[in-house]
């Protein structure tokens, strides 16, 4: 039945998104930056499993790792030493500097890697499961189970480990934070670093799924915006209710509506949101 | 955050910067220096942004006619030759930024004629500049009769409209398969992949086709799961997928994880390209059919510089080791288009060049090129083919077919 | 008094274009212009009230497909400008209603978020704006080519001396007192009875019209514009970083800033075609960590001393 097709379509798609964004909104909630150069660490991560696969064989589940690593190092880099020195000025500062900086690295990715799309192909390739006359991709369900697993292990971290408590604190009431010993620009630095670490590692998932060319980085960020606004920001539960939410509008929206109004469907979402409930399903009231 | 120029020091400190800018910006412009035997093209082509894989393949098409061309001393003016130059300009994929390249390289870069930029709409764009300034432009990948709407009159464009790509194919299709009945559209909503899809849309409805989806995707879309299954749904016999390579591709891999299969399906533009093949795989892209403006298979002999369709591949081999796709064939083309006008005018006149042009009736290696009433090729059939095996089989025209149409695209 | 006196050299300085006969520059100078419009404008609601707008682009697309729908039914070109000026007034101050209680981040993604959708709903409207496939407006042939560069020119200069004009006049007045207080503390405004409601709302439709009109000059000016052409994330960017260029917070500071980023651009465009966006992205990094105040902080900056907002 069709439904049910279209019903597990937006349910894949959605954890997708949620994998998508989950980084990101960990990074607007704790830092209240919006980090622009989201979308080019995914392309970033899907270009390090295109290279470590045609290199070494390596498949993408494994480049994972090495892309969460590295990312994460230069995560921690670049908010420690360029997004610190503007985090307490008014967020048109941290707004044009990650774009400045998302700019250099597209220029770096264009020059580098040159814009033709590039797939990553498994070879034998992964095919699709079927449920009855319901079809699933087995690359989206792979990318779908350990984008839960990310989200999950983010969750655990956020709630059991020194660390991730610490982020939640800042997150909370800095102030109160700071009295409590927390070094913020530490915790800034390595909440900066998880989000590039998810976001890279998204992308080495997503480079079975979709084209990888540094333009592609955009629609990856358009989709995160819309993810957070309705989920919620900093909240990672919300990362992933947002996806879901996202991926059943866009999927219904496109076989009621016609495929050519599913983009319009997102951002009018994104507009409701934020004039009805700004905070997202699950969020509180965060940051301006 | 207010900081008014309430300093004279900061207003010194301003001005300065802005005149240091403005200083370079004009101490940077080109020499004006123009050799007296040198006849200067202008190329504006998207060799940064998205657009840069079509540019390279541009650079390349042109590249290797002004290489064979300037090996043979030159073109021929009248009684002597005058060799080619090529000013390349980069206008970042962006559209506003061609019609600006376009200019500049009338009025600054003083180029005697001059190519558009890359596909229809920048085509449509650019060419207002080229009727302002009179200067006789071939568009190398203008298909769209939209382009030429408005009648210009300096303007070429090489490609045979849209319409021509695919009507041929479906007398084949029906020969083939009496039950064709039900035809899918899916288009990206763009210029030029609508322009197709209105055509077919026309081409169907006049064979008595009924088209059972017909639905176009947003430019940036990642996922096309809703509408593939919708139009899994529909059960038709023949589906169209249009947009560029990326598009084709991701609609193709997204078909096959959805285990869409039809008796014929034909894509616009990615089938052409050879990275098509490399990206879905021999099995992905096995029985897909696919139009272009030429095809390597195609054999005409030419009274240009190449002298031949294998000459052509053959020297562009040579040269980059690749055999050649339509991309760089029709840049090639469209600048010996330009040269066989100016050696039919004599001069390098504008005017007569044009006139030239208009009146153009010349074999080429792309095949024979000669221009309608208002600037488009009519000349020639567009190769059909269908890829087997990774490779292009050429269903039409009969005069270079290479085998029959096969059914059944899993 | 400074200002006024950079902002006439500035508006001189560009007049003198057309002097030179040269159509390229002339065309360099008609984009310098336009961009200044789109700075100072922008300048209104991200500057002076404080709420960073990225919708810049929504009212330009607006405004070119108003005007340019406007031309293909043989209206004449400043009934089209004027027009899409007055729609754009009143849908920046329907949307600016709806979004200006959002602050920060959130008030900048909602901005956005408009662009996007309005460049959506114009690639659906097909018969009215032609969709994908763009929208033709007929040329005037009976112009020469210096005939025609001179009018779009003088039209966008002219658009620009009108724009500084109400810029600098919102900024002297009480309008711009009650936006400097929004700015600085909007509950503290409210509480002395600002209203401050009515102010942003006419800041941000303020912000609009002359971005409407400058793309209406543009859509006539270039014949052929395309959703993605008009309703393009870049036109939001950039002004906003003019802005920063010339100092947040200053109309001339906006225009002065619009102008070094065209120039500056068109070098590098010219001479380092394959880093061209990177050299920008470094500039605006650059730009940020050290110059937040604008180029005209340098001279601050460079001795150690702090800069007073």
């Amino acid at each position: 039945m069709i439904f049910v097709q279209i019903l597990v379509n937006g349910l894949v798609l959605g954890s997708l998104y949620a994998c998508i964004a989950a980084g990101f909104s960990l990074v607007w909630g704790v830092l209240n930056v919006i980090n622009l150069m989201h979308g080019s660490f995914i392309v970033l991560g899907a270009y390090l499993a295109l290279g470590l696969y045609l290199s070494i064989g390596l498949a993408p589940w494994w480049s994972l790792a090495v892309a969460a690593v590295l990312f994460f190092g230069i995560g921690y880099l670049i908010q420690r030493f360029l997004i610190n020195r503007v985090i307490a000025a008014p967020v048109l500062l941290s707004l044009t500097l990650t774009f400045g900086l998302d700019l250099i690295i597209q220029n770096a990715m264009l020059y580098f890697f040159k814009a033709d799309y590039r797939s990553l192909k498994l070879d034998p390739a992964l095919g699709s499961l079927a449920f009855g006359s319901v079809v699933v991709p087995v690359d989206r369900l792979i990318a779908m189970i350990f984008a839960l697993l990310l989200t999950l292990a983010l969750y655990i971290v956020l709630r059991k480990s020194r660390v991730g408590r610490a982020i939640v604190a800042v997150r909370v009431d800095q102030g109160a934070a700071r009295l409590l010993g927390v070094n913020i620009p530490s915790i800034y630095a390595i909440a900066f670093g998880i989000g590039t670490a998810m976001a890279a590692s998204a992308g080495t998932l997503l480079a079975l799924t979709f084209p990888i060319a540094p333009v592609a980085s955009y629609a990856f960020l358009g989709k995160a915006f819309v993810v957070c606004v309705l989920g919620g920001l900093g909240s990672v539960p919300g990362a992933v209710l947002g996806g879901l939410l996202l991926g059943l509008v866009e999927t219904f929206g496109a076989y009621a509506l016609g495929p050519e109004f599913a983009v319009m469907l997102s951002f009018g979402l994104l507009i409701l949101f934020l004039v009805v409930r700004p905070q997202g399903i699950l969020g509180r009231w965060g940051f301006e | 955050m207010t900081f008014a120029f309430r300093d004279f020091r900061s207003v010194g400190w301003s001005a300065a910067a802005a005149v240091l800018v403005a200083g370079t910006m004009f101490g940077t412009a080109p020499a004006q220096a123009q050799a007296k035997d040198v006849i200067k093209f202008g190329a504006p082509l998207p060799l940064t942004g998205a657009l840069s894989p079509e540019a390279l393949k541009a650079k390349q098409g042109f590249e290797i006619w002004m290489e064979m061309v300037n090996k043979a001393g030159g073109i021929k003016v009248g009684d002597r030759k005058m060799k080619v130059e090529i000013a390349f300009v980069d206008y970042q994929s962006n559209t506003p930024k061609a019609v600006q390249a376009a200019e500049g390289l009338i009025t600054q870069e003083k180029v005697d004629f001059l190519f558009s930029p890359h596909g229809s709409g920048a085509a449509k764009a650019a060419s207002n500049v080229s009727e302002k300034y009179k200067v006789p432009t071939v568009a190398a990948t203008a298909s769209s009769t939209q382009v030429f709407d408005q009648k210009p009159r300096y303007l070429f464009g090489t490609y045979t409209p849209n319409e021509t790509l695919l009507a041929p194919l479906f007398p084949i299709a029906k020969r083939d398969l009496p039950s064709l009945k039900k035809v899918a559209i899916y288009t990206r909503n763009d210029l030029f992949p609508l322009a197709l899809s209105q055509a077919v849309e026309r081409t169907a409805k006049k064979n008595g086709l009924d088209i059972v989806f017909n639905e176009k995707y947003a430019i940036t879309a990642l996922d096309h799961s809703s509408a593939l299954s919708q139009l899994k749904a529909a059960a038709p016999d023949w589906i169209f997928v249009f947009g560029y390579t990326n598009d084709n591709l991701m609609i193709r891999k997204q078909m096959i994880d959805q285990r869409l299969e039809a008796p014929l399906i034909t894509m616009l533009t990615g089938p052409s390209y050879p990275e098509f093949v490399e990206a879905a795989g021999v099995a992905g892209s096995e029985n897909i059919t696919g139009a272009s403006w030429w095809d390597a298979a195609v054999r005409y002999t030419s009274e240009d510089v190449f002298g031949s369709t294998e000459g052509y591949i053959k020297a562009f081999k040579d040269k980059f080791g690749i055999v050649p796709d339509y991309g760089h064939a029709s840049y090639t083309v469209a600048a010996v288009a330009l040269q066989l006008a100016i050696e039919k005018a004599g001069t390098t006149d504008r005017e007569k060049v044009r006139d030239a042009l208009a009146s153009l009736d010349a074999k080429t290696f792309f095949g024979p090129i000669k221009f309608n009433e208002i600037g488009q090729a009519n000349s020639y059939d567009p190769p059909i083919f269908q890829l087997r095996d990774g490779k292009t089989v050429v269903l039409y025209p009969e005069a270079t077919k290479q085998g029959d149409l096969r059914l059944g695209v899993k | 008094m400074s200002k006024y006196i950079i902002l006439g050299v500035v508006l001189v300085g560009l007049a003198a274009a057309p002097l030179t006969g040269d159509t390229y520059l002339m065309r360099m100078a008609t984009l310098a212009c336009m961009y200044a419009v789109m700075a100072a404008s922008w300048n209104l609601i991200g500057g002076l009230t404080g709420y960073p707008s990225f919708g810049t682009a929504a009212f330009f697309g607006l405004g070119a497909y108003t005007s340019g729908i406007l031309a293909t039914l043989d209206v004449a070109l400043p009934i089209s400008i004027a027009v899409a000026g007055v729609v754009a007034f009143v849908v920046a101050a329907i949307i600016g209603f709806i979004l200006l209680r959002l602050k920060g981040h959130y008030f900048a993604i909602a901005t956005l978020a408009c662009v996007e959708l309005l460049r959506e709903i114009a690639n659906s409207a097909t018969d009215l704006t032609g969709g994908g496939m763009g929208l033709n407006i007929p040329r005037n042939a009976d112009l020469g080519i210096f005939a025609e560069a001179s009018l779009f020119f003088f039209a966008m200069w002219g658009l620009l001396a009108l724009t500084a004009l109400v810029c600098l006049m919102v900024e002297r007045s009480k309008i711009g007192f009650a936006l400097a207080c929004i700015r600085q503390a909007e509950g503290a405004a409210e509480m002395i009875g600002v209203n401050s409601t009515l102010y942003k709302t006419l800041a941000f439709a303020l912000s609009g019209v002359f971005v409407a009109m400058a793309g209406g000059v543009y859509a006539s000016w270039v014949h052929y514009i395309e959703p993605g052409d008009v309703f393009d994330i870049l036109l939001t960017i950039k002004p906003v970083v003019m802005a920063l260029i010339g100092g947040v917070g200053s109309t001339v500071g906006a225009i002065v800033g619009a102008i070094v980023y065209i120039a500056a651009e068109e070098v590098i465009w010219r001479n380092y075609l394959d880093f061209s966006s990177g050299i920008i992205g470094l500039t605006v990094v650059g730009l940020v960590l050290f110059l937040p105040h604008g180029l005209g902080s340098l001279h601050l900056r460079l001795r150690g001393k702090a800069v007073t907002p």
